[in-house]
């Protein structure tokens, strides 16, 4: 066990981009990663100028990160299986974090990738959700349109894709 | 910029950076363009910083030439004169060339110079140009978890976007995760529920994913039933499922997308998990807008009583005392059962035999693919009106008012005594050694089969109780506001039970079914709801612990005689000559069908069909499945 943690323990962390940033050790913890890296060391060596390294992370997206994770410093950790009862499962964001994703494509992508490289799952479903409701209800086409992605399907294959898929639709 | 000084800068900043742009492998570590960068680890990870970390040539984010931009720039660029295209041309090598810091640099240094236009140009161009291919980009396991968010159609119209999109959005992992969340449960994030002809493979599969090393040979059977769609078990399937199934299905895969791939494949060889979704997709789709074909089978002498059937028979009883057994494909009569003097007033079968309850006061076993009655039963002091077998037990209600138990192996009987009235229906629950009866005295009576007492008696229908049916551990009803005013102003104050359990709610359970229970922390407690018909013209819905109704749910305009379910859907028969079906969790009345001459005295249901029997001898059969479908019923 580490010695006593008070909340306002304060940890540094350096951005791939040399960006050194104080942050409560509370709101560090809601990275999994970090907080089993923080009891494994007891936290006591990291200083402003001993910061822990978050490679792949830039400044930006880490202060975003930051942003969330003090927003959500006190929120329940939930159950581990919590996730993997499919009943649970809806695209439903919370207000806040709906605003919070309200970034542009690159931001939601490395936030995606922060998220599930620091282990904070919260943020990861809140990432994926966003990206599935960018899906939810579109055409091919338009889909396409929204990632920029080429359709690389013969008119032939096309067609007949589409007609294995009729299945699901409104009839 | 005068052209001198542009040159004297623009060709040592391009021989200084374009070398490593071209050259990324090998090159050494030691330039340093960012000073005072301690992080050796976001060095080693990130080697070349003439791009951002993720637009370095070999990586795939790395965006495509678009030909029309490049075309229109192309022209712009022609039309001006050559002093301007060569300094403009010197603007961008400038910017190709600067590792990423200087390019931002740069970038902030023109924004700022901006105007307003400009800006939203900028704005606008980047809105077009910043667009990501989530799902061919990110690690695919995170691609899955994207997938997994998606509906049904919006699943379908993935598959239909890319070949890379394709290969994700069909994937097994994205389709078995769908069918878990929707087969034989309603999903409550789309309120589709589909039956469950499959499950015996998704139980197969989750079992393959939760053992490191599958050995197929200990699973013989449930192998090599695998590829064949649905092996007709009838009704005793279905008692199965409803009775094993709910563990085991919520024992869930510990998917890690990681551990995938050669298991994955291994599965391959049994259909794909999209296709099992879409074909118990199309079955649900169906008996949402009542799309089914109906057989009706004719040949009893006078009214049906009784029913049940499987994938391959129907079996009937009827007022003229025999009982038919019928090919369910080709609706022709293979075999009548006669023995019994009297009306036949219940039956139920397996593969091996038939029993069946009879006015004339026995019980007789059947062997229904010979015709042969094995044995008579007689106990009863008057007719027999329902009858139900589970493992080695069986039970009876009758006439004389009381329910009978009969051990097949040790051939004991046991007499349950309490009802004041004609016991009309029995269901034994064997995994609590309970057994639920329902009467003509307006009451539902439950027995625990170890004391032989009657540990609860539901009180609440105005008209006599027909029928019971109790509901699988995954049914979980709809909070029902306009049912929770009624009973507060009935049931006074103590209202504590559902919405908010006390802090030990299983043991406050046990103390409910009495000491049998309480003295035995490992037995299992009967089925949480009940469902009870009567010819009240009400369905009621029970808390079986607190023995409280929770709901009625109304519609027939005349009393129940039949009353069948599952998680998905309800089916009831009444006197009304109806057959209504209906939504469990909510309790509302979907559809209802018409068709019979008189009142209808029984029903029966299956992934994909059901069937009502009625007093004008005939069974109607209506199939949600398959080819030439007609809408057919009326939806409510």
């Amino acid at each position: 066990m580490a010695e006593a943690k008070p909340a306002s323990q304060k940890i540094w962390l350096v951005s791939n981009d040399n960006a050194t940033m104080e942050v409560d050790r509370a709101v560090v913890e809601r990275s999994m990663l970090l907080k089993n890296m923080l009891e494994d060391l007891g936290g006591a060596d990291v200083s402003p100028e001993n910061p822990i390294p978050i490679p792949n992370v830039n400044e930006a997206v880490l202060r975003k990160v930051v942003e969330w994770c003090e927003h959500h410093r006190n929120d329940p950790v939930a159950a581990p299986d919590d996730e993997s009862d499919a009943r649970k499962k809806t695209t439903d964001i919370e207000e806040w974090d709906q605003k919070f994703m309200q970034v542009d494509q690159e931001m939601l992508f490395e936030i995606i990738l922060a998220s599930n490289f620091l282990d904070i799952k919260p943020l990861l479903d809140v990432g994926c959700k966003t990206v599935a409701n960018m899906i939810k209800g579109k055409s091919p086409e338009e889909i396409r349109k929204t990632f920029n992605i080429t359709n690389d399907f013969s008119a032939e294959e096309e067609e007949q894709i589409r007609r294995e898929n009729e299945w699901a639709e409104d009839r | 910029m005068p052209f001198d000084l542009a040159g004297k800068t623009l060709s040592p900043f391009l021989k200084e950076h374009i070398p490593d742009q071209y050259a990324p492998v090998g090159k050494n570590l030691k330039r340093d363009d960012k000073p005072g960068a301690g992080n050796a680890l976001a060095n080693i990870k990130d080697p070349n910083t003439k791009y951002c970390y993720r637009h370095r040539p070999d990586s795939k984010c790395r965006r495509a030439a678009d030909e029309t931009k490049m075309g229109t720039i192309q022209r712009d660029l022609n039309s001006l004169s050559s002093a301007d295209q060569e300094a403009i041309t010197h603007v961008w090598s400038l910017f190709s060339a600067a590792p990423a810091k200087h390019r931002e640099l740069m970038l902030q240094g023109i924004i700022t110079q901006c105007c307003f236009p400009q800006l939203s140009t900028v704005s606008r161009e980047v809105q077009e140009q910043l667009k990501i291919d989530f799902i061919a980009t990110l690690p695919v396991e995170l691609s899955y978890k994207i997938l997994c968010y998606l509906d049904t159609v919006s699943l379908c119209k993935a598959a239909q976007v890319s070949r890379r999109w394709r290969d994700l959005a069909d994937d097994d992992v994205v389709w078995h995760r769908m069918c878990e969340q929707h087969i034989d449960r309603k999903c409550t994030k789309c309120g589709w529920g589909l039956p469950l002809l499959e499950r015996k493979k998704l139980m197969a599969w989750n079992r393959h994913q939760q053992t490191a090393h599958p050995t197929p040979s200990n699973r013989g059977a449930e192998t090599s039933a695998e590829p064949a769609s649905a092996p007709a078990q009838g009704s005793n399937k279905r008692a199965m499922v409803v009775r094993d199934g709910g563990g085991a299905k919520r024992s869930r895969v510990n998917k890690s997308s990681g551990n995938g791939r050669a298991q994955l494949d291994e599965e391959r060889k049994f259909r794909p998990w999209k296709d099992v979704y879409r074909d118990r997709f199309k079955v649900g789709y169906n008996w949402k807008t009542g799309r089914c074909s109906i057989k009706t089978f004719k040949g009893h002498e006078n009214g049906i009583t009784c029913l049940q059937f499987d994938h391959n028979i129907l079996a009937t009883g009827s007022y003229d005392t025999t009982i038919k057994i019928w090919n369910v494909e080709t609706g022709e009569c293979i075999r009548t059962l006669r023995g019994h003097t009297s009306t036949i007033r219940a039956l139920q079968f397996d593969d091996a035999k038939l029993i069946s309850g009879s006015f004339d006061k026995t019980i007789k076993i059947w062997n229904w693919h010979t015709g042969e009655c094995i044995s008579t039963l007689q106990g009863h002091a008057d007719g027999v009106l329902s009858i139900h077998f589970d493992g080695c037990k069986l039970v009876s209600g009758s006439i004389d008012k009381t329910v009978k138990i009969f051990s097949f192996d040790t051939k004991q009987t046991w007499t349950l005594r309490g009802h004041s009235d004609w016991v009309n229906h029995v269901r034994i629950d064997s995994a609590s050694r309970t057994v639920f009866s329902a009467s003509d005295d307006l009451s539902v009576k439950l027995w625990d089969l170890d004391s032989k007492q009657c540990i609860k008696t539901f009180l609440g229908h105005v008209g006599q109780v027909q029928q019971i049916l109790l509901m699988p551990p995954d049914f979980e009803p709809d909070e029902d506001p306009n049912a929770d005013k009624s009973e507060a102003a009935s049931a006074s104050s103590g209202r504590g039970d559902s919405p908010a359990p006390s802090p030990n709610p299983t043991a406050d359970q046990r103390a409910a079914f009495g000491y049998g229970f309480v003295s035995d922390p490992a037995r299992p407690l009967p089925p949480r709801y009940m469902l009870t018909g009567g010819l009240d013209n009400t369905v009621r819905l029970w808390d079986v612990a607190t023995g409280k109704c929770i709901r009625s749910m109304f519609g027939h305009v005349e009393g129940i005689w039949g009353l069948v379910g599952d998680t998905l859907r309800v089916v009831t028969g009444a006197n009304d000559s109806m057959t209504k079906v209906w939504e469990p969790r909510s309790g509302k009345c979907e559809r209802s069908f018409t068709g019979h001459a008189g009142p209808v005295t029984c029903v029966g249901l299956s992934d994909s069909r059901m069937a009502s029997g009625s007093e004008d001898g005939e069974v109607r059969l209506y199939s949600f499945e398959g080819a030439s479908l007609e809408e057919r019923g009326t939806p409510s």
